[in-house]
Parts: structure tokens; sequence; C-alpha cells
């Protein structure tokens, strides 16, 4: 008897110490249900698989470009071995991170071939001529009116098309326009010869409003030694009519003539300046990418996420009430079946409640949608154990056995099959877990966490329980296990 | 105390038959889905493992939402869209008394999708931004999902069986490993026809789903085979007798099981959140096919003729 008091005071002492953990350490809640956006990030390699270095220099990249950006609470982590998933709690429109984070941001610094000035000169009319048809499909896309834009579209077009001797490989006009820029972009980023300064002669990034106009430039700030190349470069072309080109991503952003004051020492102190009609978003996803360094590997944006507060905060008192509905019914099922065994496994069920949630905000697990549905049927594996104890019990008590023999031997005999049970859908968890993706993984998580806890709860707790109530004399008659029977002794 | 007496041994040859039956109608749904249906796929696979982009948004309207038709909506976007390829591949429905509205289409970039939403608001009137529930899977990784899924079945049905056959002798792992595939087969074979009926679609939940279908059938087969060979073992009865007396014995265990576990998956379905019920419904239909084939199939397969 005193064995089974230990087990008493240890019940009672974990169940304080799960509500401790529950007020003093509130559950995490998925973006499912608290909203929010969440991207999935896709590195890209052409050969051969991503090494675990590449994934860390891509993960500590965007988590600089992340925290540059300035959403709170962000959350990135890594899955699999290419795939990275980022949560951007609150934030209803993911565009501007997906654009900076998104972006490669490999910064070169390029000097003019010799004599291409006539050929740069055609190819930057081109350019901005498709830039603004651009900016004229976008206005015509959100116009209702704006069916006769398309037409004027299409003519330029046409001339751009002759004038460049180029011919298409998309149908719809705006892959056509996307193409034709990106044709421009690369015949003239091959008008620049590489030099050996990059992006990685960057400590800083900035941005500041130009004083002339609304424009934005970015500042860029070299090391030491990026400062020197600087000048070497600027001092070999100063005062000669090859420009320096800053291209990005292989888009040129920036052509400047450097002045022939610079012919002897070159542009030093390190500094430098963007200046491409920039406004005040692209220069702060321009800043953000640069300042969190080039990626190593081009990554792709492969799901985006979005789910707003308010279905959020719908989606938990949705689920909050099937939950607790349901085990409402469930326990009023077993009372009506098993009378004070039923009781018991109610209690049980309500400890089991409170360790799973206690265990979720210790480790802690972050609830979602899947999340709930795991504990959900969770909950169903350990009400299957108490039953299938209880039909022991009842079975023994029917044979005519004495109460006390019956809980121990209907405990005894059921436990190999419950733990057969458990230990089916642990593995199933376990693979789930390794192999799954997020969405799965809540699941699993929840599932085999609550299978790990009926283990417990089934054999010990409702043991414990039922053993403290037998002690009580009034509660020891065998028709409060067994209704409606008659009993052969 | 029995609710029923199952007579096993004279209707063995009913459930035998049955059980065929069902398989068979699975497999002219799955050959059904894969050959003559618009997708060509042994089940209708949803956003999750082909890619596109899911919304659903919410009208903000004084007190009723106006009666729009979707065709009209996607008639006036294909005007307002200059991307008709786009037009063409929506898919747009009006819910919860016109107020839900939900879209599918095809990928979409971020921009393009927000464009869309700013379009769809010009049409229709405005809409609640907070309510937005917007995915975008690009194909790549719709793919990726499918063969994950897929995997991750299968690893877990082969530690499954090599579970199983370590606790049992080989004839039972055998035995109870038939009653699984039974059970998956045949809830895979209702979600073709539920495909190709009412173009229901499966998610990576779906997938899931069929993982915890296999656990439970396991399970229940494996509390009443361990029924079985206790008694085998203690029992003076013949063979056959002892088999029908054991299943009978876990009757009341195995439904209590399933009707417990059916109530909270019953409450997900009538209250839950939309992207649990096709979830919810494949779980139940996987618990009723699994407690039939435990109770029923499974020991039928141990009687001697």
């Amino acid at each position: 008897m005193r064995r089974r008091q230990g087990w008493l005071f240890l019940i009672i002492l974990l169940l304080t110490l799960s509500i401790y953990l529950l007020i003093n350490y509130p559950l995490q809640l998925g973006l499912d249900l608290k909203g929010g956006s969440q991207l999935t990030l896709q590195i890209i390699k052409e050969e051969g698989n991503v090494t675990k270095d590449e994934l860390e220099a891509v993960n500590a990249v965007i988590d600089r470009r992340v925290n540059n950006l300035g959403v709170s609470e962000s959350n990135l982590q890594t899955l699999g071995g290419d795939q990275l998933i980022l949560e951007l709690p609150g934030e209803q429109n993911p565009l501007a991170a997906s654009r900076a984070l998104g972006r490669t941001a490999l910064l070169e610094f390029r000097t003019q071939k010799e004599g291409t000035s006539e050929d740069l000169k055609k190819l930057d009319l081109q350019k901005s001529k498709i830039e603004e048809l651009i900016k004229l499909y976008s206005f015509a896309e959100k116009n209702l009116k704006g069916n006769e834009f398309l037409i004027t579209i299409q003519d330029s077009l046409k001339e751009i098309e002759q004038k460049l001797n180029y011919s298409f490989n998309s149908n719809d006009l705006y892959g056509k326009l996307i193409e034709i820029k990106k044709y421009v972009e690369k015949e003239i980023t091959n008008l620049f010869i590489k030099t050996d300064l990059s992006g990685k002669d960057l400590i800083n990034a900035g941005r500041r409003q130009e004083q002339t106009n609304n424009n934005w430039e970015v500042l860029l700030t070299f090391s030491n030694s990026g400062g020197d190349k600087f000048a070497e470069i600027t001092k070999s072309i100063a005062g000669t009519n090859q420009l320096l080109a800053i291209i990005l991503d292989g888009e040129s952003i920036s052509e400047a003539s450097v002045g022939s004051q610079f012919a002897n020492t070159g542009i030093t102190g390190g500094l430098a300046t963007i200046s491409g009609s920039f406004t005040a978003e692209d220069a702060k996803e321009l800043e953000v990418a640069l300042k969190g360094g080039s990626l190593p590997l081009p990554i792709e944006i492969v799901e985006t996420n979005t789910i707003g507060a308010q279905l959020g905060s719908k989606n938990i008192l949705k689920s909050l009430y099937a939950a607790v509905g349901g085990l409402v019914f469930v326990g009023i099922f077993m009372i009506f079946n098993y009378r004070i065994l039923g009781f018991v496994s109610v209690i049980s069920l309500v400890l089991y409640g409170f360790f799973n949630l206690a265990l979720y905000s210790l480790i802690p697990v972050t609830l979602t949608l899947p999340g709930i549905s795991g504990l959900i049927l969770s909950i169903g594996m350990a009400v299957d154990a108490n039953i299938l104890i209880f039909e022991r019990i009842r079975e023994e008590l029917n044979d005519g056995n004495t109460l006390t023999r019956s809980i121990d031997s209907g405990f005894q005999r059921a436990n190999s099959s419950i733990v057969d049970g458990h230990i089916t859908t642990l593995l199933s968890c376990f693979v789930l877990f390794l192999l799954g993706t997020n969405f799965v993984k809540g699941f699993a998580a929840t599932l085999g966490i609550g299978v790990l806890i009926s283990l417990f709860t089934s054999l010990n707790c409702s043991k414990t329980l039922l053993r403290f109530f037998t002690t009580y004399q009034s509660l020891r008659q065998k028709n409060l296990y067994l209704p409606k029977k008659k009993f052969s002794n | 105390m029995k609710l029923f007496n199952l007579e096993l041994i004279t209707n063995k040859r009913k459930i035998i038959g049955f059980s065929t039956f069902l398989i068979l109608l699975s497999l002219i749904g799955i050959l059904y889905s894969t050959f003559n249906t618009s997708y060509k796929k042994p089940i209708n696979l949803g956003m999750d493992f082909v890619g596109g982009n899911e919304l659903r948004i919410e009208r903000v309207c004084e007190e009723k939402c106006s009666d729009i038709s979707p065709d009209s909506v996607l008639d006036n976007l294909r005007v307002v869209s200059k991307n008709k390829n786009l037009a063409n591949n929506i898919k747009l429905q009006f819910q919860n008394k016109n107020k839900l509205i939900s879209i599918r289409t095809p990928y979409l970039s971020i921009e393009e999708s927000n464009n869309l939403i700013t379009n769809i608001e010009n049409i229709i009137g405005p809409l609640n931004y907070e309510s937005k529930n917007s995915r975008l899977i690009g194909p790549k990784l719709g793919k990726r999902l499918l063969t994950n899924c897929a995997t991750s079945l299968f690893v877990a049905l082969f530690a499954i069986s090599f579970y199983i056959t370590i606790r049992f002798d080989r004839k039972y792992a055998l035995f109870a490993l038939l009653a699984l595939f039974h059970d998956l087969l045949i809830v895979f074979g209702i979600f073709s026809w539920l495909g190709i009926i009412l173009s229901v679609e499966v998610n990576s939940l779906f997938a899931v789903s069929l993982l915890t279908i296999a656990g439970y059938s396991v399970n229940d087969t494996v509390v009443i085979f361990d029924r079985i060979r206790e008694n085998l073992r203690s029992s003076n009865q013949g063979h056959n007798e002892t088999i029908q007396l054991s299943v009978n014995e876990s009757f009341r265990r195995t439904t209590f099981t399933s009707i417990t576990t059916l109530i909270p998956l019953l409450t997900i379905i009538l209250f839950g959140s939309y992207s649990l019920f096709w979830f919810s419904v494949s779980l139940s239909l996987g618990i009723i096919v699994g407690s039939y084939s435990s109770i029923l199939l499974a020991p039928s397969f141990l009687l001697k003729d």
C-alpha cells in the first residue's frame, strides 16, 4: 500500500509541476493559429547535393537579411538538407520580404570595354524604353480600361524587337517584356569586364535620400583592401570615356564615369554610392540584401502561406470547441459504460491532458492545426488503453474474482496489447517526424508525445487512482463496477 | 456479457466475399481515375502535390452578401486581367452564404497573386484582409512533397511489418498485414471515387491519415490476435470455436474503442476548421474499415476449413 501512496504523491507532484509550467511558459502557437506568413525557400544547385556548409552559409545570409528587415519574432529554420522555412508572425503581405530574401545579391564592379560607347548608348536607350513599357503594363493590368495601352505596348515592342534583331520564345506579352529586358541587360553586362572587386569587399551598406530630388541612393562602405581595389579600378578608367558599372545579379544598376581629377590616385576613402533612381522601398531592399552579403547559392521561394490574424483566432476557437466537445462526449460514454472505472479514466484523461500540454510548453512544441488533431487522436489511444484494461477487469469480475484481484490481473493481462498498440503508433510517428514536412512533423510530434504519456497515465495513473478509490469500503461494491449484472458469488 | 454473438465460422465466405467486393470496387475506382479523368492519376492529387495557388478570403458586406455568380466574376476578370491564360484557369467558388470566396489558380508569384486579389476586389467589392488565407506552392515543391509522403508511408509500413513479424509468428503477422493493406486500399479507393464524383482532392494530410489508419488497424488486429493466441493455449474447445469465442470476447473492446475515437473525429468534422474536414473523414473511414477488418476479416483468415 505504501508503494501506491508513493505513486499517488508522484502524480500530484507532476500535476502541480504541469500547472506551474503552463502558467509560466505559455504554449507557443503556430502561424495557422495566430496569423502571419510562412515562406519556404529552396536552395538551387545545378549539380550534386547541397552540402552542410553551403546550407549553413545560406542560412546565415538569410538570417542577417531577415534581421535587417526588422520583422519582430521572425523564425528561421532549416528543413531537410536544402530548404529553409521562414516564419513572419503578423506579416500579412510577404511581398517585400520575398523580394529582399529571394535575391542572390551578387554585387560586381565592372569596367567598360574600350570603344563600346556607341553600343552601350543604343542598348541603354532600348532598356529604358522597355522599362517604361513594363511600367505601363503593370498600370494597364490594374486599370479597368487598360486594354488600349496594351496595343501601344505591343507596337513598341515590335519596334524594339526589330532594332535588336531578337526573336522571342514567350507567347504572352508580359513574358516577352521580361524576356527582352533580360536579353538587353545581359548584352549590356557583356560590354563590361569583370574586376576583382565584389560584394565580398563590402563591410556595410546604407541608404539616404538624394538632396536634389526624391530618389534614394544606396551607400557602400568597403573594407580596407576593398577600398584599395576601388581606388585602383577608378584610377584605371579616370578621364577616359569608359564607364564603371555596378552590377547586381547580372543586371547593371548603375553606370558612371570617373572624372579626370582622379587619374592619379583613383577614388579613395573606401566609399561609393549607387544612385539609380531608387524608390525608398527599392533602396531598403537593396540595403538589406547587400548588408546580409550575397548568397553562395541562389534560392527560390517555393511555398508561401499567409494566414490572416482573424482566421487564425477562428481556427483556434473551432478546434478548441471540437476538442473539448469530443472529450466531454468521450467522458460521458466512459462513465455511462464503466461507472467508477469510467470516472477514474476521466480523471486520468484530465491528468493526461495536463501532462501533454505541459510537455508542449517544456520542449517546446509549437501548436498548429495538425498538431491539435494529433493531440485529439492520441487521446483516442489513451482511452483505448483504458477500455482494454476495464474490459479485462470486467471479465475477471464476471469470473467471480475479488475486486482487488480483478483489478490487478486486468492491468496485467491488458499490458501486452497496450504496449503493442502504442509501439506500432510510435513507429509511425517516428517515421513521420523524421521524413515528414513541417506540417506533418507537428502532427507526428503531438501524437508521439501523447502516446508516450498515455503509456504512463493508463498503466500507472489509472491503477493508482483505482487502488486509492478501493481503499474506501463504500466504493468497493462490485455493482459500482459492473452495471446490470448478477454475480455468481 | 455479449452484445451479439458473431457467427464467424458459418459466415467466413460472406466476409471474404464482401471484402473482395470492396477491394474490387476500390480497384475499379483507382483504374477509372488513372485512365478516364482529366488528371490521369490514381487519385485526385491536390495543390500540395501539384503546386498552385489557393486563396480564401471573406467579403465585407453589410448584413447580407449579394449574390454573384462565379461565372460573371470570371468574365469580368477576363476583361480586367491581361494574363488571359490565368483567367481561364481559375476556379472560383462562393461559400458560406456568398461571404467566403475561395479561389484556385495555377502557381503564381506573390505579386501576381496580390494583383489578382486587387482585381477581384475591384469586381465584387471590399474584402476583409484579416481573414485572408493564401497558399502558394511551387510545382517543384509539390513533386517533392509527393515523393516525401510516399517514402514516409512505405518506410512506416515496413517498420510496422517488421515489428509485428518479431512479436508474432509469421502466419499471424502475414494476416495482420493483409488486413492492414485491405484497410488502406479501401480508404484510398473511396478517395479515388470521391475525386471522380465530387472532385475531392487529397493533400499531405491524407498521407498522414493513411499512416494513422495503418497504426490503428494493426493495433486493433494485434489486440484480437493476442486474445486468440492466449485462448488457444488454454482452451480445450476446437480451433475454430476458440477463435470465434476470442473475437466475441474482444468485440466490445474494439467497438468501444472505435466509438471513443470516432466521437472526437465527428466533432472535428462537424465543428472543426475546414482544413481538417477531409482529414477527419478519411480517418473515420479508416477506423470503421479497420474495426471491420480486425473483428471479422483477419480472424477469418485463421479459421481452418
